[in-house]
């Protein structure tokens, strides 16, 4: 059970309710939203992020499994789980994403197979050897490889929130894809 | 050397020149402005963080610095251990965060050392067992805990970004909170 309770919209400003609203009202917003100082802009830096056109979806949907799985992050893992379908991950290959290593010999290609690479190491270690950053960077440029780096960053430190706060997952509400800015 | 180049802030669009010369022209705004379509948001997330009251500038720096030196980020340390140092931090205290000193000898209040405790649990296991929780609950209440978890999510993350790029710390800009 959600260690503590969550804020009713009627409870929040206008343009806190407004993005909640705007995200499906899921749990994790109204739990969030009990930092009511700092959630606005916590969740503006997500709606760029989730309307930025750069990464394609599959792609950043490879990247957030992959870094819940890490992170161990039940909630994360529910709601993608159900939302990497929508961008065209397989079953399989999700089971393959949350395993420790068959995503290796899943049949991605290069480049996601780069990128898992790449958020694999970093969640894990911290940090990255400079052939596995190169290689994503030759392949998606520099404006691409900082937004993988911004998505592994704010899963895994939502990671940390959603499981300090053992946000329950939602019964059935699913994050809605937003419009591309 | 960093990784990935940096951006010129002087080419970029004109709120987030000002945003970042407001906030010190540093070069982890060059890095992340490269992603121009994601930088705009991070910026209003920042700005909350340390315009909020909930936390003084001391207590934020004291759970700055122990994420950057649980996550291993020379250049969150080498930007935060300054500032810490402006806001009051005694070097005493600064070692015992950065695992060279003594907690329980540094001086930190009960409360600080609260959010220490939480901070080194959440950064070391991913989670907080039932009896940090509560006793962090009691300490902070749930907006105040929540912010803090926010702020560690922040600098968890960030710290991810920064090590990634091998970003050089900035020679003399200081982040301007």
């Amino acid at each position: 059970m959600t260690r503590i309770p969550y804020r009713r919209p009627e409870e929040m400003t206008e343009r806190a309710r407004e993005l909640t609203t705007e995200r499906g009202n899921l749990n994790v917003y109204r739990t969030l939203a009990n930092a009511e100082k700092v959630y606005t802009g916590w969740m503006l830096a997500g709606r760029d992020a989730l309307t930025s056109p750069v990464l394609p979806r599959r792609l950043r949907e490879l990247i957030v499994l992959r870094a819940a799985y890490l992170m161990d992050c039940a909630y994360e893992l529910g709601q993608h789980n159900d939302i990497a379908r929508t961008a065209g991950v397989s079953g399989d290959e999700i089971k393959a994403i949350t395993s420790d290593s068959d995503w290796t010999t899943a049949g991605f290609g290069p480049v996601e197979l780069a990128v898992l690479q790449l958020t694999t190491e970093l969640v894990t270690t911290r940090g990255v050897a400079p052939p596995v950053l190169d290689q994503v960077h030759e392949a998606l440029g520099a404006e691409a490889t900082v937004e993988v780096l911004m998505v592994i960053s704010r899963y895994a430190g939502l990671a940390l929130m959603l499981n300090a706060l053992e946000v329950d997952l939602d019964e059935t509400a699913r994050l809605p894809t937003l419009p591309q800015g | 050397m960093s990784r990935i180049p940096l951006a010129n802030l002087e080419q970029q669009p004109e709120p987030i020149r000002q945003w970042a010369a407001r906030r010190g022209n540093l070069n982890v705004f060059r890095l992340i402005a490269n992603a121009p379509k994601v930088f705009g948001g991070w910026t209003e997330m920042v700005d909350e963080l340390f315009d909020s009251p909930t936390f003084s500038a001391r207590m934020r720096e004291v759970i700055i610095v122990r994420v950057a030196h649980l996550q291993e980020s020379p250049y969150e340390l080498g930007q935060h251990l300054a500032l810490a140092r402006t806001v009051g931090l005694t070097e005493q205290e600064l070692d015992a965060l950065v695992g060279t000193g003594d907690l329980d000898a540094a001086g930190f209040s009960s409360t600080e050392r609260a959010a220490v405790d939480v901070v080194t649990e959440l950064c070391g296991t991913h989670r907080l067992g039932d009896d940090s929780f509560a006793a962090a609950r009691a300490v902070f209440g749930d907006e105040a805990l929540t912010e803090l978890l926010m702020i560690v999510s922040c600098y968890y993350g960030l710290a991810l970004v920064l090590n990634a790029a091998d970003l050089d710390v900035d020679v003399a800009a200081r982040f301007q909170p």
